[in-house]
């Protein structure tokens, strides 16, 4: 078949069907953007760091979700409690540290404290404001530190020792019935006993952050990555199943990586996660934008902050278990690096492919369609890993909370499927 | 000059050789110039998790493996350039080995990696950190025994598959 004219290449491709393929806007139209902002990441529960990251009392991390910056402490009661990270004064950043602790004080606040370096503004651990600079003098009986208070936000430790936090008070579900179910693939390994996180770095991306999320949703692009090509592509491989569950979240199934296939890899034999077979992977792709990645000995947590409809940053987190000797440790990093490291064989593949596929998609530029229609079946007629189910069941998910049909984002969902049906 | 001058120069040279073949994808130039004992590492310090991390690391037949099997990766392309600048050369009492620290900056020239119509041939910082280098001597040729790349960078985008 000869190259495409204008009219054929805007033509839905073969006997592509409507919810097999979504509409290149959805990527970098940037009210799409702002919508998702507003009507999904505010509105869900995501993680946002380790409780290893906060391991003694008075400890903190601070970060931005759906553009609020947020701040994580641990108390004094060991209890580990989120904040927005304004102060209600004046909106300033309280802290603007990455990491660090409130044990000593600051130059502007004591010790113990969470203090505005602004006007010295005082709060404790659990975001009571305790003391205002000068407050009757300025405030008279006006204001008082009882009528004012960080603003707290709903924060969960769960699944391995994850801190999960949403913007959203009113939200009807806990983390676990928000995962639905998505986690029990993995929950046991990730429960059985403290986990720390030894990996950490970030990119920024110029991708939209569903390119990425696609990416570790798809295993079609294993022809990407010269190591997945040569240590998988074997019967358990093509076994494995794309598992949907509520609120859009995917679960990979597991099956055996033959490392020793690649040169200059070892067996991962040696050491892996409880509860995990030696040398196995278990994947989840969870909704909107945060990968867990079980893979032998070392744990992978991808999690996004969209910071365009072009622009994504990435915070890679690798993790073993609290508990490792420095040999088993050293094994773990090695393991987690090779593939997944910023300088291993896959992360920057898969990187370099994703903004690539989003320099096509810049905005305003013609929209395209971007597949999403394989339907790769096994001798029993159950899908493969080279099924795409699980960048359907996103996009299904995806179009809800946004009421947009994916494949015509000008369209309602309730139209869209009524387009499907004719 | 005394030998201990002329080891502390020649370490100086060697560390610029290896600036240039790894610059210029020779990398068994590169290899050539270490110990078959020789470990080479890439580190960077977390202030996010507290932690001092290895981004990767492994023995001189590893980085051979690394380094042979990189036609067979899809890789961003872009040259990187290594501003190195030696900082100190310290022999040791018995003037066998020697440590070294150097100051470098990657450059990266865009050539493929993103949108090449628009970007190829920009040039951004990509990395700066240290060279922490050991030294022993074959032949009173300086070999390196051991490289640690200590990043300050963090924020590694796409990252590289190359050595650094």
């Amino acid at each position: 078949m000869p190259a495409r004219n204008a009219k054929q290449w805007d033509k839905i491709p073969g006997k592509i069907e409507s919810g097999e393929y979504v509409d290149s806007r959805i990527y970098s139209d940037r009210n799409i953007f702002e919508e998702e902002i507003s009507k999904i990441f505010k509105k869900v529960w995501t993680p946002v760091c380790h409780e290893s990251e906060l391991s003694e009392p008075y400890s903190f991390r601070t970060m931005t979700v759906a553009r609020e910056p947020v701040m994580v402490v641990r108390g004094a009661d060991n209890q580990i409690r989120a904040f927005l990270n304004v102060c209600p004064h004046r909106g300033n950043m309280i802290e603007n540290r990455p990491s660090g602790s409130f044990e000593q004080g600051s130059p502007s606040g004591a010790p113990k404290h969470m203090t505005c370096m602004f006007h010295a503004w005082q709060f404790d651990m659990k975001g009571n404001c305790v003391h205002i600079s000068r407050g009757s003098e300025g405030y008279q009986d006006r204001l008082a530190c009882s009528d004012v208070g960080l603003r707290r936000l709903r924060c969960e430790v769960k699944y391995g020792g994850f801190v999960w936090v949403t913007l959203n008070d009113a939200i009807d579900q806990t983390v676990e019935e928000w995962a639905g179910g998505a986690f029990d693939c993995m929950e046991k390994s990730l429960n059985s006993e403290p986990l720390e996180v030894f990996h950490y770095h970030k990119a920024i991306i110029p991708c939209n952050y569903k390119l990425w999320h696609d990416t570790n949703s798809e295993f079609y692009h294993d022809y990407l990555h010269y190591h997945n090509r040569i240590t998988g592509f074997n019967d358990s491989y093509f076994a494995r199943k794309n598992i949907g569950f509520d609120n859009g979240h995917v679960n990979v199934g597991s099956f055996e990586v033959q490392y020793d296939q690649y040169e200059g890899f070892e067996s991962r034999e040696e050491l892996s996660f409880p509860h995990l077979p030696n040398n196995h992977w278990e994947m989840i792709d969870f909704f909107p934008g945060v990968n867990f990645n079980l893979r032998g000995s070392a744990l992978r947590c991808d999690i996004m902050t969209p910071l365009g409809p072009d622009k994504v940053m990435i915070e890679f987190r690798g993790l073993g278990l609290k508990s490792d000797t420095p040999e088993e440790r050293l094994i773990r990093q090695r393991h987690h690096n090779s593939i997944w490291g910023p300088f291993g064989r896959n992360l920057h593949e898969d990187l370099l492919a994703v903004t690539t596929q989003q320099a096509t998609m810049s905005e305003f530029a013609d929209k395209r369609r971007i597949l999403h229609g394989r339907h790769e079946l096994d001798a029993d007629g159950d899908p493969t890993i080279h099924d795409e189910e699980g960048m359907r069941h996103f996009y299904d998910a995806w179009g809800r909370w946004m009421d947009r049909w994916p494949g015509d984002p000008e369209l309602s969902f309730e139209e869209g499927q009524k387009r499907e049906a004719a | 000059m005394s030998e201990s001058m002329n080891k502390q120069v020649a370490i100086s040279n060697v560390i610029y050789k290896a600036s240039l073949f790894l610059d210029e994808h020779r990398w068994d130039d590169w290899l050539n110039l270490c110990h078959e004992d020789f470990y080479y590492a890439i580190k960077a310090f977390s202030p996010e998790i507290n932690y001092d991390m290895i981004y990767m690391d492994g023995n001189r037949e590893d980085m051979r493996s690394i380094t042979d099997m990189l036609p067979k990766h899809n890789s961003d392309n872009s040259p990187l350039a290594r501003h190195t600048v030696v900082y100190t050369v310290e022999m040791d009492e018995s003037q066998d080995t020697a440590t070294a620290v150097s100051s470098f900056a990657v450059y990266k020239t865009e050539l493929d990696g993103i949108n090449s119509h628009a970007l190829a041939g920009e040039s951004n910082i990509f990395l700066v950190g240290k060279y922490r280098d050991k030294f022993g001597f074959e032949n009173g040729e300086p070999r390196f025994i051991e490289r640690v790349v200590q990043l300050d960078t963090r924020r590694l985008d796409k990252g590289s598959h190359f050595p650094i």
